[in-house]
């Protein structure tokens, strides 16, 4: 104990200069919108690299898997392709959901409150901040920040983030958020109690956000109940994604964000 | 502190040129006070001027380094066993002392404008700025310390 003493009193010229570089460190990452940005992108870059490494020995041993889940994908892909060249609904040359970029999941979290997932692709490969993120089986997030290679999107489990959502069947409007507990549930709010909810109800993206066109999957309705103060259903969605084990997902591309913001504007 | 905050902040000569005058503080500060007393000094000037001009902790941390490597600088402008005391004025060959002003008023503006652009791609923009700032910052100081020490003596 004496020793840790004397060490303390020996180097404390470089304890307090340590302390109060972090302190001013601190501050400035707190404050400066900057610095913020950059060490945040340097922090993607370090975070992306490293889990790279991890991933790239994780999916070795889980290509079987990977393989089941691609037959899987394909099959859904090959149907809706069908049935809508049955039903004339689209020309072949477009794509359902129009995307450019795919990417491979580097890092998932689901056990916090805020969840972020990262990315292999980043600025170098055209991807930009504010751009939705799907899979084959549902939305995955919104991208919030970009570094060369690797990007970073607020999972639709995070707590501070809100999808535009509607019930398929009657097209009803909602505002769907986590509410922290399941992984692989959501709650549907704002659905007032005129409306007819069965179980089993399929809930898509509204299209009334920047970020996703109207109609991408997202889960059904597993359970509901009343609020009788509000008039309005408490309604949890069991989602489609199976948020632990996410692989390919695709980037979406922006929505005519800048057209509609200068609609908005004037 | 007060000619820092009032005077030199607002200088803004070519839009590129502040000097930094409170280092005064720190190359005056005499040897033989208490070393531990220099960085917390440096610090709370630092938040000072941090605060008037909203550069959010850059001042801060470019005070806190250089009072932390002062001893290491005088030792190397001074030699290890010259008699220090109030060697920044006099008793020392003219070479040593605008050696210990410059590369003190250097490593200071290097660690701020470092700061401040805070990226690779800027590094010809801080050489600039941190030789530019560090001449006039060199030339205020010297002026001042050369009158106010004639004016003594």
């Amino acid at each position: 104990m004496q020793s840790i003493i004397n060490s303390i009193i020996k180097y404390r010229n470089l304890i307090i200069y340590l302390l109060l570089l972090f302190f001013s460190f601190n501050n400035l990452y707190n404050k400066s919108g900057l610095h913020f940005s950059k060490i945040e992108t340097i922090s993607i870059s370090i975070a992306g690299f490293s889990a790279n490494i991890i991933d790239d020995f994780k999916s070795y041993f889980d290509l079987i898997n990977e393989n089941e889940l691609l037959k899987k994908e394909n099959l859904i892909l090959k149907k809706n392709e069908l049935e809508n060249y049955r039903n004339n609904t689209i020309p072949k040359s477009e794509s359902l959901f129009p995307y450019t970029i795919s990417a491979n999941v580097v890092r998932n979290t689901t056990n916090k409150n805020r969840n972020f997932i990262l990315i292999d692709k980043g600025s170098n490969d055209g991807v930009s901040i504010d751009r939705g993120v799907i899979n084959s089986l549902g939305i995955i997030g919104i991208i919030n920040n970009v570094s060369n290679d690797y990007s970073s999107i607020i999972s639709i489990l995070n707590s501070d983030l809100k999808i535009n959502a509607i019930i398929e069947r009657s097209s009803t409007i909602g505002s769907l958020y986590w509410d922290g507990y399941s992984p692989k549930k959501m709650i549907l709010s704002d659905i007032p109690y005129s409306n007819q909810i069965k179980i089993g109800d399929t809930i898509v993206t509204g299209g009334m956000s920047f970020y996703f066109p109207k109609g991408i999957p997202i889960g059904s309705i597993s359970n509901y109940k009343t609020n009788i103060t509000e008039g309005y259903f408490e309604i949890e969605v069991s989602l489609f994604n199976d948020f632990s084990s996410l692989n390919n997902v695709y980037i979406l591309d922006k929505l005519d964000n800048e057209q509609i913001n200068k609609l908005i504007s004037n | 502190m007060i000619l820092q905050i009032f005077i030199f902040n607002n200088m803004n000569l070519f839009e590129i040129i502040n000097p930094s005058f409170y280092l005064l503080i720190f190359i005056l500060y005499r040897t033989t006070f208490n070393k531990t007393s220099l960085i917390l000094l440096g610090f709370l000037a630092g938040i000072i001027i941090d605060l008037t001009s909203q550069s959010y902790g850059c001042h801060t941390i470019a005070a806190i380094t250089v009072c932390y490597m002062r001893g290491l600088i005088e030792n190397y402008c001074f030699g290890v066993k010259a008699n220090l005391g109030k060697a920044m004025l006099s008793g020392v060959p003219l070479f040593n002392r605008i050696t210990f002003f410059l590369i003190i008023i250097l490593l200071h503006q290097l660690i701020y404008y470092s700061l401040i652009f805070f990226s690779f791609n800027f590094i010809d923009t801080i050489i600039l700025y941190t030789l530019l700032n560090s001449i006039i910052t060199f030339i205020v100081i010297w002026t001042i310390t050369k009158i106010f020490y004639d004016i003594k003596r």
